[in-house]
Order: structure tokens, then C-alpha cells, then sequence
């Protein structure tokens, strides 16, 4: 406005502005100054004139601002939204198990607490020694069953909150770690934001992912254009070098240069000019940038900005525009414009470009516009970005008069966002069409290669992108998502109307069903506009679709339509994961189970909301099948074990209570209990965050061994029962070889209690030695070094002569009783376990198993099929097993010591080697399942 | 047309070509534990090592149970019950009554000694169905008193015996409950000396029983229990007290009584007179007076030697079992594979 800097600090004035909200793409205000500066004229403030909070202000150094909104009022402060802690489907059944625990827990102390009470009545009356008083009150009846409760309390291990906050937070610095992840480009280094949700990323069963920016590399390139019915770069894919297109602005060729004009000049491009000359663009739209990029290459060098005149250099002859309006680029319009003012001539022009349907329409009376829409559609086939450019010249009267009533609706404060966009359509009609650009978007690095391995996993892939439905068919195609005719096929959703929506709903689900039978690939695509009815009216028929179908292509999807869609997905009790970058997918990324951003060139917007930030799509494999695979098979066994070792001692406990008049009395004494608990058990289970059941080369090729985490094949109520199982059979175990070894002169307490805790404790270091895949130093050096840890303290403390266990140790590490006792309790404890698990490793391996056995045995890897052909041999001489009925994704029976089950199988004949997954059985019992559900 | 389509195969070698160089110097300190490469063994369940597995256990275990069992079968044990026939016909009616009067409770029987038997033999008496670990009962003592005499009064732990107006020393059911029958054993009427001292655990006598600490008001209520103490001895040397303090972890356990330091011969007769003082008809418990040798192994105890024998035998049993199986399968594989090979060259005339 022209104001001097020393009057500055004598502004006054109001600003008039709405109450705090969370839009911050909009902020409708008018700011009037008092006099003497401007008289009572309103002045529009849009989000254009506002800084949000914790932004960056470039290209100036200095700006003079008001603060409207203020702390937790900012625009960013409303909308910030508490993000809902994520739980991973690991922890929930953790939860779940703790429950069923807890309720064992309360059985066994009630019928310990009933059974005590009798004992007591009847056999402790006659025992005159404990001297039990005649009569008690009433309350005398709780203490045994509390005591028991006491005694029991340890069933539910504590330490397994703890151990698995350490582990996690080591599988997300692992993630850090990994230099295999790491964008050699932009050097940037994968990271985990949320430590506590690895385990989920080896469940994952949806992808969701944004195309441009995460599957492509969002660096834009003009490719080709059409100008006025003439194709340019047709022939060699680049209309830079196109000879016809370079003659054609020499000779200076009118539409060309209009054209060409519009490429340099509508758009919100800052250009920079360094001190050596050289000109670079600052754009927001990277569209934008490539045109503007192009247009130079082409001669018409968008030179300087300066104010509102641009500067534009063509073949050394100097234009000067002056920009009078800018109507701004928004979804809904899907165009910008600019009004501009040639500075030579005072010819007024309305330049704009946009989507060929909001373009195109809009053509002036009589222009031919069936080239442009089958150059559109050529370019989309190609999976190009297409963009059509037109331009109008205005009155001087027809802009002046449509001027003031952009500036009114610039200054409303209710709805200004339409009715900016009507008085924009005012403007914006009778287009003189001048061409359409092409604009090429690279797929990424890997990403064909990512899909298919991904897909192999197990994992199904929907796309979700703003783009047109051509352009996304064909990106999807060229990157594997869908296979092409004949072995794919694309069913379209599509429909204005509720009926027609309906109608194509139902021809889509029709088909879907039919073709589940057959292996072919049937992806939907669905356009914006029928998703919205779909979802609205139709929730349940598409929820049908969003089971049956592996692949979907959702496009011209609105960011809040792409959250819908993880709900829609989350709410079928699948894992989710949203890969996207920019700022529309955050609300995609913060809904689903697992959001996963890329830290691309639309910013960090992504990456900062998202879970986990990697720099490339590719990396998402490894994501997925090392690093979420891994942490899932680790955690299944941390959590499980850490049940199995607190039960044991209880189980312990609670036999040794019906020899000691179910007293209630513990065997153990306190400070073994807790040692038990913090130390001696959960350190050599720690070292399990570096076990790796399988090699990351195996895994990667063999990706379909996800399918056991996906169907939490290793972490379930049966492998749970197994892990209880097996705490029962060692506890009975440990007390019976003990109080049958120690017994009439040796049977002293403190001894007794000593030998069943170091029987324990051996029996847990064999158990996590058997468990183990792989070893380490560090797995050898906590297991072994545990086991002598535990001697080493027990020593000390019993050399303690205050403490209750005074030598204790010496007097038993003397005897051969002991050590012959111990070696038999780690013997009949594992010699059963050792048993069963190579019976199932080899009558019932899963494939995992065989996988392990191929990588270890064979050096270089067997082909898969071999690996079955040599399996079924062996099963041959057992009961036929083959099981015809669909997997299920429900875990099923599993027998006792379940680790890695797989007590489904099917006979798998020759022809199909390893295709143990076959996706229609799948789909069918999944889709079976919810529809129950439903 | 399609020339131009998106292709990721170009351009990712292309990149690959230009980041190579900058590989090294981004790089942070490569480390085999981030990387979660560190060297590893993986071993997996192979029949030859599961196989093996087993044969050396049985092959460790067989011959220590052979060898326990012998252990045990050495040990000579003279294993008496008397609870039952120490009291006179009479009142065997009522016993408890009987056991709770005044009368005299001498009772003589005689021992025959099966074997030889090598000095030292350890005299215990064996309590069946007494809960020395009942919670009650174990937790009613107060080790501070036992050591020091300063912790005379830390008796909150030994409710209900822990003062009858005076404090008790030692308080608490455990030190109350002493067992108090007494034996005296005759050979060919020549008296066997029982050396009771020596029979605890020395370093309960120096560290947990004061040698300043002395019986003070024990026994002294109405309800008497066990025995009675020598006030004028300390608790250090009060060795049966410190033996019964040691309590058992089963409901049946021995506690040793003393030792006898001559050898018996096979066929001796020994005449025992005990003081049959315990009560232990209330509760149908079993008193059994014991003479036992040791051995490497302990007592008399044929459970270990047993379970080494069952686990061994076992395991041995599942090693052959696994090899015949192992052997006939790879057997069966090749000899299937020879089939094949002879079925398709006699069909196909290949060579």
C-alpha cells in the first residue's frame, strides 16, 4: 500500500475476521484502516494474505503482519486433533490373552481359596501345632483366598510391558539403522516416528497409496503437446526436440506463440535469477514449473516478476504483462486463470489452463473441440498428465465491470469461496481453446517390482489419487497394479446418479463373484463422483466390493473420500497401511493402522503425520517383509514366552500348595520370585529382538511367508494354549523330579525351593535356546551367561549370612543330587519338547520350515518346487491330512508347543508349485467371514 | 506409441549409476548389530542331529541311572513305625487321650539289622502327614531372636506362641511344636553311644542360633507343645531345636536324631527305648524311627536312578526308532527314484 516505514507503527485499523476454526485453506476476513491512511475502504484478507503458524516465509526478508489467531486458536492448533493412539494387532491380542489369564487367575484363587477354607475346617483343626483358634470372624474366610491371589498375582507378567516397550523401541531404530533404506538421491534415511506399531507392519493386508509423489517420482516433464489439431512429439516422445514444433516457433507461428505465452504466463511461478544469470523457478505447482520450464526451453523465457509485471523474453524481444487477477487454482474448479494486461498494446486477456472437462466445455460457440478431447484422451493412454490451455481477450468494460464483483466476493465473509468461484465462471467462458500439454510423471525406481512382490505377500494394493481415471488406469498399468487384458480385468463404477450407481454396483459385484473362481485379476475403478454415492447410500454392497476385490482404483478421490475408504477397510478388521506425500494424504495416513509417508517433493507435510517416512516407494518392501515381518515373529515369541515363564513358577506354586495344606504358603522366597521375574528370565529373551527365523534374502524372495504373520499365525489363542501347555507340563515336570528327588532329610524348604527355581531356570534357557533361529554372540552370551549369572548371584547371596538362603547354593552346588536332579528336569522337560517339535518340523512343517531347511541345507536355494516335491514325500506315510477346505484366516487348531503352525494343509500338486495362497480361497473365506460378521 | 510409456527399468539404472559415487561418504559407520547382521548359527532340526541328540542322552543317562540305582542299593535302611505299637493295648482306643496324660510312655522295641551296615549310621525319625510348610506354621518364628539377644522382643511374627506374659524364647509355633520323643539303643545289652552332636547345620549354629541366646519361659503356658528346652544351654548348642527349625517342604520328612559311630553287623539285634512324647494321633500322623547309611547320592532313594532309566530308554528308543525311519525313507527315496528312472527308460527307450 505504499506506506512509510516510519508511519507504519500509526496504523490503525480493524480486521474483521471469523471465529477461530480449522480450515486452513480458507480464511475469509476484511481489514479496515482509519483514517488519514485509507479511508473506510475494505480490504479482502484470504489465506493468502495469512501466515499459519510454524510456516516459513521465503523469498523476502522481512513482512509486517497482525496476529489474528492466537495459541491453541491457530488455525493449526484447531486442527492439530488429538492423533488416536494406535494399537497393533499384536497388543490387542496381547490384551486379550492377559484377559482370558486374569480370569484363569480368579478361578484358580477362588477354588484355591474354596478348597483351603475346607482343608483348613477339617484337617487343620486336628493339627495342633499350627493352632488354629476355635473360633474366627466371619473375615477369617478371605485371608486364604487372598493369599492366593498374592500368590497367583505373578501369573500375569509385568515385565512384559517393559520388555516389549525396549524391544519395539530397537525394531524402530532398527528401521533407522538400515542403510538399505536409506535414498541415496536426497539421502534420506527411513525413520520411525511411532516405535510402538512394527509388529503390525509384518500384518499389513491393505495397501492404500497415493499415486503421484509415492508412486511416481512427482518430477514433472512436458512431453508432448497439441496445438490447434497439430500433434507435437509424437514421434520421438519429446516435444522439446520436436524439428516441426522448433520450426514452428521460429517461423513464429501464431497459435504457437499464443500458446507458448500461456505456458509462460499463467501461473504463480517466481522466477529467480542468481548472479551468474541463470534462472531458476520457485513454483508450487510442479505442473506449473515444468510448463513454465518448457516454455523457455522453447524461447519464451519467463524472465522476471516484478510487482505485478511480468517480464517475458522471446527470441530477445521483451514483453511485459501486467497480472490484474488471478482467479486461483482449487479442486473443485480444477482451473486457474490469470487476467493479464499487455503493457505494449493495453489488450486485456484471460489466460487460463486447467482440466480438460472444466476447460474444454467452456469453448467459445463454434470452435471445433473434438481433436483436443481425443488428444486428451491419446495422452492419458499414455498415462500422461494432460492440461488444456485457452485464452480469451476481454473488454476493457466487461473486465472493469466483472473486476468489482471479484473484489466484493473477495470480501465476503460467509461462503467466499463460492461465490468467488461463481464470479470466477462469469469471467471464464467463450475460451478460445489454444491446445493441450502433456505433462509426464515417472514412475518411480522399483515400484513395478515393490507391487509385485508386495502382492505376491499377500498384501492387497488400492490406489487412491486425484488424477483423471485414464491417467490412473494406465499408471496402475505400467506398474503392475493391474495386469493387463487378458489375464486382468477392469470392472467401472461409475454413475452420476443414485441408480446408476446402484445399477453399476451390482454389474460390478455380479462379475466380481463369478470371476472369484477363476485366477484372474479383477480390479474396480471408481471415480470420485460414484464413490461418493456408493458410500453414502450403497455402504454395505461396497463394503461386499472392498472384500472381494484385491485391487481397487479410486480416482478424483478427495482426501476426506480417501480416509473413508481406510475406515471403510479398518472397519472390515483388516490392517491397513496408506503410503502417500503430500499434505492430501495425512488424513489417509493418520486413519490408518500404519501410515507411511514419503519424504518427497511435496514436502514433509506426509512424512510428519506419518508413522513411519521413507524416502522411496521401493523401500516399503523391505518395510514390510524385514523389518515388520521380523518384528512381528519376535515379538509372537517374546510375548508368549514371557506368559510361558510366569506361569511356570506359578504353576509351580500352586502344586505346591496342595502339599502344604493349601495354606497358601510360597515356595519361593520373595527375593527369587522377583529376581525370577526381572532378571533371570526376561534378559536372555531380550537378545530374541536379533533372532531371524529366516535369512532377508529368503524372505524377499519367498514373500509369500507373510501370509503366517498376516493371519497371526504365530500369536494366537492355539499357539497360546501351546505356550500354556507347556508351562503346565515343565511346572509338573520341575515339582514332582524335585520333591521326589529331595525327599525325607533333604526335603528342607529352603533347599527344596532352590532346586525347582534353578530347574526353572534351566529349563527357560533350553527353551529359549530351542526357540532360537539364529544365534549370535550376544543370543550365546545372554542364554549361557544368564544360566551362570544366576549361579554367580545365588552364590553371593547366599554367602549373605543374614539373608534367608545362607548357604544354601554352597551346600547345594556340593551335592551330586543336585546336579544329577537338575540335568534330569532339563532332560524330561526338553526332551518332549525337542521331540514334538521336530515331529511337526517333519511330518508337519510349515513353510517357513521348508524354507529353513532350504536355506540352510541347500546353500544355494532350492527351487520351490523341488522343495515341495521333497515335502510331500515325506508326508506320504502319514494319515492323509490334505485338507480341501479353504484357509482360513482365523487361526486354527494347533498342537501343543505351537510356534510357527501350520496345521491346515492341502496337497499341492506338481503344476502349481508353492501356491499355497491361491487368492480365491482366500477372498472366499474372507469374504465368508464377514459377511457373517455383517 | 508406447515408446514413451513409463518405464521404471531405465530409469533405475540410470540412478543407480549417479548415487554409487556418494555412497561412501553419506554413509553413517556401518555396524553388523545395526545392520542386524551379525554373524549367526542357524541351526535347524535336522533327523541326523535330532537323532543324535537323543542317542548321546541316553547313552549319558543309562549309565547314571545304573549307577544311582547301585548308589541307592547300597544304602542299608532300617525303616521301624511305632506310633501304634507304643501304645499299650489299653488305651489304644484313645490314643490321644493317652498320649496327652501323665502316664509313662517307655516303650521298648527291637530292630534286626538286615545287612551290614557302616558307621556312621544317621538315627532319624520320620513324621508322616506333618505340615511343617502349612503358612501358618512356617512363618511363626523370629529368626532375630534366634540370633541376638538384643531382638528378645521381635516376636510379632510368632503369634500365637510368642508370649504367655513373659516373652518366649524361642518364640513362635515351629520352636514350640519340638519334637520330644527320645530313643536309646541297646546291642547285645551293651549301650550304643548316639553322638547327637554335629547333627545341624554349621553354619545355622554360628550365624542363625545366638551363642548368647538362651530358652527363656519356653513351655511355660498352659498349652505345652513339644519339648522343653535346657535354659541354661545356649541355643547354639540346642541341636535338635535347630535341626526341627529347618523346616521340611513335605508333609513327609525325616529329621536326623543322632548318629551312630560303630559299624552293625548283619543280624545284630538292636533293643530300642524310646520316650514315645509326640503327639501325632490327633492328626493321624506316622512315627517311624530310621537307621540309615549314606551314600555319593544320599539315602535310600530309588526314584532317581529310575526316572534316568525311563528318560534314557526313552530317549534311546525314539533315536532308534527315527533312524530306522530316516534310513528306510532315504532308502525308499532312492529305490522310488530308481523305479522311475528304469519305468521311463523302458518307455520312452531313452538312455
Amino acid at each position: 500500500m505504499g506506506i512509510d516505514f516510519e508511519l507504519l507503527h500509526k496504523i490503525k485499523g480493524v480486521i474483521e475476521c471469523p471465529s477461530p476454526d480449522k480450515d486452513i485453506r480458507r480464511f475469509d476476513a476484511n481489514l479496515r484502516l482509519f483514517p488519514p491512511f485509507l479511508d473506510n475502504d475494505m480490504c479482502p484478507l484470504t489465506i493468502k494474505n495469512t501466515l499459519l503458524q510454524s510456516c516459513y516465509l521465503r523469498n523476502t526478508e522481512w513482512a509486517c503482519g497482525v496476529a489474528v489467531y492466537t495459541g491453541n486458536e491457530t488455525k493449526l492448533g484447531m486442527s492439530r486433533g488429538i492423533a488416536e493412539p494406535k494399537l497393533t494387532a499384536v497388543d490387542a491380542m496381547i490384551d486379550k490373552l492377559t484377559g482370558a489369564i486374569f480370569v484363569f487367575q480368579i478361578v484358580v484363587v477362588i477354588v484355591l481359596g474354596i478348597a483351603g477354607n475346607i482343608w483348613k475346617n477339617t484337617e487343620a483343626k486336628k493339627q495342633w501345632y499350627v493352632e488354629y483358634p476355635n473360633e474366627s470372624p466371619w473375615y477369617e474366610l478371605l485371608i486364604i483366598p487372598l493369599r492366593f491371589e498374592l500368590l497367583c498375582s505373578i501369573m500375569i507378567p509385568i515385565s512384559i510391558k517393559v520388555s516389549l516397550d525396549l524391544v519395539k523401541s530397537l525394531y524402530a531404530k532398527f528401521i533407522d539403522w538400515d542403510d538399505q533404506m536409506v535414498d541415496l538421491e536426497t539421502r534420506i534415511r527411513s525413520h520411525a516416528t511411532n516405535t510402538a506399531i512394527s509388529e503390525d507392519l509384518g500384518q499389513v493386508e491393505y495397501i492404500l497409496t497415493d499415486k503421484t509423489g509415492t508412486l511416481t517420482e512427482n518430477k514433472m516433464i512436458f512431453k508432448r503437446c497439441c496445438i490447434r489439431g497439430t500433434f507435437y512429439g509424437n514421434e520421438n516422445g519429446d516435444a522439446l526436440s520436436d524439428a516441426e514444433l522448433l520450426n514452428a516457433v521460429s517461423t513464429g507461428s501464431t497459435d504457437v506463440i499464443q500458446f507458448l505465452k500461456v505456458m509462460a504466463i499463467c501461473n504463480t511461478v517466481v522466477p529467480i535469477q542468481s548472479n551468474t544469470g541463470v534462472i531458476s523457478y520457485k513454483a508450487q505447482s510442479q505442473d506449473e514449473e515444468a510448463l513454465v520450464r518448457a516454455a523457455a526451453s522453447l524461447h519464451m523465457v519467463f524472465v522476471n516478476k516484478n510487482g505485478n509485471v511480468l517480464e517475458i523474453n522471446f527470441n530477445g524481444l521483451l514483453l511485459r504483462y501486467e497480472v490484474l487477477d488471478i482467479l486461483e487454482f482449487t479442486s473443485d474448479r480444477k482451473r486457474m486463470s490469470v487476467v493479464v494486461k499487455c503493457c505494449l498494446s493495453g489488450k486485456i486477456y484471460l489466460l487460463s489452463k486447467g482440466a480438460d472437462e472444466a476447460i474444454l466445455p467452456l469453448a467459445r460457440s463454434g470452435q471445433q473441440t473434438r481433436t483436443f478431447s481425443e488428444a486428451v484422451e491419446q495422452y492419458a493412454q499414455l498415462g500422461l498428465r494432460t492440461l488444456c490451455l485457452a485464452s480469451r481477450e476481454l473488454d476493457d468494460d466487461e473486465y472493469r465491470e466483472w473486476s468489482l464483483m471479484f473484489k466484493e466476493a473477495n470480501s465476503k465473509l460467509v461462503d467466499r469461496e463460492w461465490r468467488v468461484a461463481e464470479v470466477c465462471q462469469r469471467l471464464e467462458h467463450d475460451f478460445e481453446i489454444l491446445g493441450v500439454a502433456a505433462i509426464e510423471d515417472r514412475l518411480q525406481d522399483g515400484v513395478p517390482e515393490t507391487i509385485s512382490t508386495l502382492r505376491k505377500a499377500g498384501i492387497n494394493f488400492w490406489m487412491l489419487t486425484g488424477d483423471k481415471q485414464n491417467t490412473a488406469i494406465q499408471i496402475a498399468l505400467s506398474c503392475n497394479f493391474v495386469s493387463p487384458e487378458p489375464k486382468g480385468q477392469l470392472l467401472l463404477l461409475s454413475g452420476k446418479t443414485e441408480d446408476e450407481v446402484c445399477r453399476s454396483l451390482e454389474r460390478v459385484l455380479l462379475t466380481m463373484r463369478i470371476t472369484n473362481t477363476e485366477p484372474k485379476d479383477v480390479a474396480f475403478v471408481v471415480d470420485g463422483w460414484a464413490l461418493e454415492i456408493a458410500l453414502k447410500h450403497y455402504r454395505k454392497a461396497f463394503t461386499e466390493l472392498a472384500i472381494l476385490s484385491r485391487t481397487a482404483i479410486c480416482c478424483r478421490v478427495t482426501p476426506s473420500q480417501k480416509a473413508q475408504l481406510v475406515e471403510l477397510l479398518k472397519s472390515c478388521d483388516y490392517r491397513t497401511l496408506a503410503i502417500g506425500d503430500g499434505g492430501n494424504d495425512v488424513r489417509m495416513i493418520q486413519q490408518a493402522d500404519i501410515g507411511v509417508g514419503i519424504s518427497g517433493r511435496e514436502g514433509l507435510q506426509a512424512a510428519r503425520a506419518a508413522d513411519y517416512s521413507i524416502g522411496k516407494f521401493r523401500f516399503l518392501t523391505r518395510l514390510i517383509l524385514v523389518h515388520g515381518r521380523y518384528s512381528y515373529n519376535r515379538t509372537a515369541f517374546l510375548s508368549q514366552y514371557s506368559f510361558y515363564k510366569s506361569l511356570l513358577i506359578c504353576f509351580i506354586q500352586i502344586f505346591f500348595s496342595f502339599i502344604s495344606g493349601v495354606s497358601g504358603t510360597s515356595l519361593f522366597n520373595s527375593v527369587s520370585l522377583m529376581a525370577y521375574n526381572v532378571f533371570y528370565t526376561s534378559i536372555p529373551v531380550l537378545v530374541s529382538v536379533l533372532d531371524k527365523d529366516l535369512s532377508e534374502n529368503t524372505v524377499m524372495q519367498h514373500p509369500q511367508i507373510l501370509f503366517y504373520c498376516q493371519a497371526g499365525r504365530l500369536l494366537n489363542p492355539s499357539t497360546f494354549a501351546g505356550w500354556f501347555g507347556r508351562a503346565l507340563f515343565h511346572a509338573i515336570v520341575v515339582f514332582v523330579i524335585t520333591i521326589h528327588s529331595f525327599v525325607f532329610e533333604k526335603s528342607e524348604m529352603e533347599e527344596v525351593s532352590m532346586v525347582a527355581l534353578s530347574g526353572c531356570i534351566w529349563l527357560q534357557a533350553f527353551v529359549v535356546a530351542l526357540e532360537t533361529n539364529s544365534f549370535t554372540i550376544l543370543q550365546h552370551l545372554a542364554i549361557w551367561g544368564n544360566l551362570v549369572a544366576f549361579y554367580a548371584i545365588n552364590l553371593i547371596v547366599s554367602a549373605i549370612p543374614s539373608s534367608e538362603m545362607h548357604t544354601i547354593m554352597f551346600r547345594l552346588c556340593r551335592q551330586p543330587l543336585y546336579w544329577t536332579t537338575i540335568i534330569l528336569i532339563t532332560m524330561a522337560g526338553m526332551g518332549p519338547v525337542l521331540a514334538l517339535k521336530y515331529f511337526r518340523y517333519t511330518y508337519r512343517s510349515s513353510k517357513i520350515n521348508i524354507l529353513q531347511q532350504a536355506e540352510r541345507l541347500g546353500g544355494p536355494i532350492l527351487s520351490l518346487g523341488n522343495i515341495e516335491s521333497q515335502s510331500r514325500s515325506l508326508e506320504k506315510d502319514i494319515s492323509p491330512l490334505s485338507i480341501s477346505q479353504p484357509k482360513n484366516r482365523n487361526p486354527v487348531y494347533e498342537p501343543l508347543l505351537s510356534d510357527s503352525p501350520s496345521a491346515t494343509r492341502r496337497s499341492i500338486g506338481p503344476g502349481t508349485p508353492f501356491d499355497f495362497f491361491q487368492s480365491q480361497t482366500r477372498l472366499s473365506s474372507t469374504y465368508m467371514r464377514n459377511s457373517k460378521d455383517n | 506409441m508406447n515408446s514413451n510409456t513409463p518405464s521404471s527399468s531405465a530409469g533405475g539404472i540410470g540412478s543407480a549409476d549417479t548415487t554409487g559415487a556418494r555412497r561412501n561418504s553419506k554413509r553413517p559407520k556401518y555396524s553388523r548389530f545395526t545392520q542386524q547382521e551379525l554373524p549367526a548359527c542357524k541351526p535347524i532340526l535336522t533327523p541326523k542331529w535330532v537323532i543324535s541328540a537323543f542317542l548321546l542322552v541316553s547313552i549319558v543317562f543309562i549309565p547314571i541311572g545304573v549307577v544311582s540305582l547301585y548308589a541307592s542299593r547300597d544304602v542299608v535302611e532300617i525303616v521301624h513305625r511305632y506310633d501304634t505299637d507304643c501304645i499299650p493295648a489299653d488305651a489304644r482306643n484313645d490314643k490321644v487321650g493317652f498320649i496327652q496324660s501323665p502316664r509313662v510312655k517307655t516303650c521298648n522295641r527291637t530292630l534286626r539289622v538286615p545287612k551290614y551296615m557302616k558307621k556312621p549310621i544317621y538315627i532319624y525319625y520320620q513324621l508322616d502327614n506333618f505340615y511343617q510348610n502349612h503358612r501358618r506354621y512356617v512363618k511363626s518364628r523370629s529368626d532375630q531372636q534366634l540370633r541376638k539377644t538384643g531382638s528378645e522382643n521381635d516376636t510379632s511374627a510368632c503369634k500365637p506362641e510368642d508370649n504367655n506374659g513373659m516373652t518366649i524364647v524361642p518364640c513362635g509355633l515351629v520352636a514350640w511344636s519340638l519334637f520330644n520323643d527320645t530313643y536309646n539303643f541297646t546291642r547285645n545289652n551293651q549301650l550304643l553311644a548316639i553322638n547327637k552332636r554335629g547333627i545341624s547345620w554349621k553354619s545355622d549354629r554360628d550365624h542363625k542360633f545366638g551363642k548368647d541366646v538362651y530358652p527363656k519361659n519356653f513351655q511355660n503356658s498352659t498349652l505345652i507343645g513339644g519339648a522343653h528346652l535346657d535354659p541354661l544351654k545356649p541355643l547354639s548348642e540346642q541341636e535338635d531345636l535347630i535341626v526341627w527349625m529347618r523346616t521340611a517342604a513335605l508333609p513327609t520328612f525325616r529329621k536326623l536324631y543322632g548318629k551312630i559311630e560303630t559299624d552293625l553287623q548283619a543280624g545284630d539285634f538292636i533293643n530300642v527305648t524310646l520316650e514315645n512324647n509326640y503327639n501325632t494321633y490327633s492328626f493321624d500322623g506316622k512315627k517311624k524311627l530310621v537307621l540309615s547309611t549314606t551314600s555319593w547320592l544320599g539315602g535310600k532313594n530309588d526314584f532317581l536312578g529310575k526316572a534316568y532309566l525311563t528318560v534314557g530308554g526313552l530317549c534311546f528308543f525314539l533315536a532308534t526308532w527315527r533312524s530306522i525311519i530316516f534310513v528306510m525313507e532315504s532308502e525308499s527315496r532312492s529305490l522310488n527314484k530308481l523305479l522311475t528312472d528304469i519305468l521311463v527308460n523302458a518307455f520312452l527307450g531313452t538312455t
